[in-house]
């Protein structure tokens, strides 16, 4: 892999990344943080569609009829989340009943479209793949940042395991209590700001003037 | 050769092409996987019967009879016990009860109702005097974490074991009281902070289970029968 292909697919993870640079997707980082789990099958779900999204219509870019992209964009789209939502229906049954809705709403995700009309329409297949996946993965690693935290603190425990001892708890003697705040979308937006803030103050050149 | 891909004639073929193509794809994935996502639907409504009796180790087909009754409580035929499952609020209104009864004794009564945000349901298992809850698993499709959704977690469905439906002969079902149970026999601590839950699995007991009176009170007089039999027959050698 080229040094530049590398950077199509590692730029997202930072300085490009689409929810904590580009502000796309935070819908979804909202409502799927609340465990790990499930922000774990969705970050890879997102990352198989924009990938192959991406590959798709860089195939496709030579014979698209302009006028109508957006709609044969949409459709790709679709037809690859309604693809990815058939599979984890059969193979994993009880996280699908956890993301529910959310997997159908990954059409709807900008990050998807954004990387097809922004990259995929103009690009070779191979590093449009490149792009699709980086980006995906980098809107996964900040949904997994943000389950971290809110599965912690929120439910004391992380992909489903306690962590916090019982014997802390109040209801046990102890002196602890979960943030039940942690389990409200708003604190996902709170850490994803707090995520912003620590970025930004890491990465000079990304700051306003 | 390069076609002018903005002329009408090539997007009309374009647009019909790829919707055929698409449309083709998805049918073929959706036929291929069926079978799987229907036996793990099957599966997760057989195990939420088992768990509902604590009896997860059990196999489901040797332990458990499915059988269909109509509103006066008797059997009728030729109904799929889990194609009503899947729309049970239909079944209930259709005057159509599905029932699980356990090689035990027991029998399982499949709830439903509203919770805050979405449907909420559940198993409900009964011991053998048809009054006491021996097991109770409850889910939802969309209660808010921490709060609502707590009816799906053990801990809290743990809190129904024992409660009782009857009050004497009276049909009184479980109440899920605000502040905590005053009456330990058929209240349950309700959700602090999830009122709007706790009142939707109150009126989903109440009224599913009203649906079932006929044949659980039916039972319950035959095994008062019985017991009165019984204690007839000792007064009676009392009484020489």
């Amino acid at each position: 892999m080229s040094s530049k292909n590398l950077k199509y697919l590692t730029g997202p993870f930072s300085v490009n990344n689409p929810v904590i640079v580009q502000i796309l997707g935070i819908c979804s980082a909202l409502a799927v943080t609340v465990q790990l789990k499930p922000a774990i099958v969705m970050a890879l779900s997102v990352t198989v569609v924009t990938g192959f999204a991406n590959l798709v219509m860089s195939l496709l870019r030579n014979g698209v009829p302009s006028r109508i992209r957006i709609i044969v964009q949409l459709v790709v789209i679709a037809a690859l989340v309604i693809l990815v939502d058939q599979v984890l229906k059969a193979y994993v049954y009880e996280v699908s009943k956890q993301l529910s809705v959310y997997v159908g709403l990954i059409i709807t995700n900008c990050i998807v479209m954004g990387r097809v009309e922004a990259f995929a329409l103009g690009n070779k297949p191979w590093p449009a793949f490149l792009d699709g996946l980086g980006n995906g993965l980098g809107y996964g690693i900040i949904l997994i940042v943000v389950a971290f935290f809110r599965e912690l603190f929120g439910s004391g425990s992380l992909l489903g395991y306690p962590v916090v001892p019982e014997s802390w708890y109040a209801a046990n003697g102890g002196w602890y209590s979960n943030c039940g705040l942690m389990l409200f979308p708003p604190m996902a937006l709170i850490i994803v700001g707090a995520i912003i803030w620590v970025h930004r103050s890491r990465n000079k050149d990304l700051q306003e003037k | 050769m390069k076609f002018n891909t903005n002329s009408n004639v090539y997007i009309v073929v374009y647009s019909t092409v790829m919707v055929v193509v698409v449309a083709a794809v998805l049918a073929v994935a959706a036929l291929s996987l069926q079978s799987r996502q229907y036996a793990n639907e099957l599966n997760e409504k057989k195990q939420s019967i088992l768990a509902s009796l604590v009896a997860e180790d059990r196999n489901y087909d040797e332990f458990i009879e499915a059988r269909v009754l109509n509103a006066a409580g008797e059997q009728i035929e030729g109904a799929d016990v889990f194609t009503l499952l899947n729309d049970l609020p239909a079944a209930f209104a259709d005057g159509k009860f599905p029932l699980f009864e356990a090689a035990d004794g027991r029998v399982v009564i499949p709830v439903t109702g509203s919770g805050l945000w979405g449907p909420i349901w559940g198993y409900v298992a009964l011991e053998k005097d048809m009054d006491t809850i021996s097991g109770i698993i409850m889910a939802h499709k969309g209660e808010t974490p921490g709060l609502g959704a707590e009816i799906a977690t053990p801990k809290y469905q743990q809190k129904f074991i024992g409660k009782q439906l009857f009050e004497g002969d009276e049909f009184v079902s479980v109440t899920l009281r605000k502040g905590g149970a005053k009456d330990p026999a058929h209240e349950v601590d309700a959700i602090s902070g999830g009122t709007k839950t706790s009142d939707g699995v109150t009126a989903m007991l109440r009224e599913s289970l009203k649906n079932y009176l006929p044949l659980l009170e039916s039972r319950r007089a035959a095994q008062r029968a019985e017991a009165g039999e019984v204690s007839n027959v000792e007064n009676v050698a009392d009484n020489e």
